[in-house]
């Protein structure tokens, strides 16, 4: 069973002043203003911080000044926020910057994530994409959210499914990001899934 | 190379020296390539450390404080409680992967110490419950 983080290999003899919580994360992705910010902050206990991050890009032409293949690293911000379980256990939720040419470039985001939540706004469907691609690809269990801007989703769910060909397995749900209870139960939603597929490999 | 000592390009070196011990604001573009000598986190071909790492001071590390020149100083003091290295490169203000070398550096001299979460706990069917049931108290 794991239940605290075990040092690394690099780690040094010398005692930690405090043993830390076993850490597990969730990603939240999605389009450009979709309300991934808003939904870390609703049920964070800490208020949303941001941090800047290095990504490498490597572009689909050649640079035009040097004619050879582009690799660019583009600075990204993404926004975080956790709850505490217990005084072992401590779930981060990070938001993935939302431009969609990031979405292949999430790796380092995403490593070991347990599971990810893409926020759709059917208003502006193809802008999740990227991220449920990107999810289905690294077969990292995921849900579909539509945020309710205003209460009102701009299409009936099986639509934006057809739309957005999201696979039948594939949970699609309605919530609001800025309500507690809303995004306690996407995360859920998450949770269940990545719950029923380690019971499933556990079976095996 | 040793804790304390970053090895500052020519003719970036004055700045360096001149940084006052809070840093203020967003972190230029350049400074990265100053403080870590434009290492990379992980050695290369190692995977850099997850962003929820866990980054704890060790009693040597919080009794050498005033030793440390700021930027470690800054980290060694700011874990005295376990944080994520995510959580320590925003509150610093530095880019991550600047923290991630830092901490690294400070870890091999016996003033951190790094947990890097199991990777295996994703598939941990315990270790979900007990998310599931944390989460499901949450009051709306
Ligand atoms: N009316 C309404 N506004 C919302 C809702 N969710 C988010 N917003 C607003 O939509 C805007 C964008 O929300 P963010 O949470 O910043 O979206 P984001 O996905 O983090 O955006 P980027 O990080 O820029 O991609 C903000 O002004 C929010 O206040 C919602 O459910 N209803
Ligand atoms: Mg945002």
């Amino acid at each position: 069973m794991v239940s605290v983080p075990s040092p690394t290999d690099r780690a040094h003899s010398a005692t930690p002043a405090e043993r830390p919580p076993l850490p597990v994360k969730l990603v939240i992705a999605g389009g450009f203003g979709v309300g991934k910010t808003t939904a870390v902050g609703s049920i964070s206990e800490i208020r949303p911080l941001t941090t800047e991050a290095e990504i490498t890009e490597v572009a689909a032409g050649v640079d035009d000044l040097t004619h050879t293949p582009a690799k660019t690293t583009t600075t990204v911000a993404m926004d975080f926020g956790c709850i505490t379980i217990d005084p072992t256990l401590k779930l981060y939720l990070f938001g993935t910057p939302g431009q969609e040419r990031f979405g292949f470039m999430w790796d380092d985001l995403v490593e070991g994530a347990l599971g990810g939540l893409v926020i759709v706004d059917t208003r502006r469907l193809d802008d999740c994409y990227a991220a449920v691609d990107y999810f289905e690809y690294k077969d990292i269990p995921f849900v579909v959210a539509v945020n309710a801007f205003d209460g009102k989703v701009a299409h009936p769910l099986d639509e934006v499914r057809w739309a957005l060909d999201i696979a039948a397995h594939v949970p699609l749900i309605v919530f609001d990001a800025r309500k507690t209870g809303s995004v306690r139960d996407a995360l859920l939603a998450v949770l269940e899934l990545a719950l029923s597929r380690a019971e499933a490999a556990t079976a095996t | 190379m040793a804790v304390g000592e970053p090895v500052p390009r020519p003719h970036e070196a004055a700045e360096d020296v001149s940084g006052s011990p809070e840093p203020v604001g967003r972190a230029p573009a350049i400074r990265p390539f100053l403080l870590t000598a434009g290492r990379v986190s992980g050695g290369g071909n190692a995977p850099p450390m997850p962003l929820e790492t866990q980054i704890v001071s060790t009693s040597a590390g919080l009794s050498a404080l005033n030793s440390l020149t700021f930027e470690h100083r800054d980290i060694v003091a700011a874990c005295r409680w376990p944080e994520s290295v995510a959580e320590l490169a925003a509150r610093l203000r530095q880019h991550l992967n600047v923290t991630r070398v830092l901490a690294e550096d400070l870890c091999a001299a016996g003033y951190l110490e790094i947990f890097v979460p199991n990777a295996r706990a994703t598939q941990d069917v315990s270790v979900l419950r007990r998310i599931i049931d944390g989460l499901r108290a949450v009051p709306d």
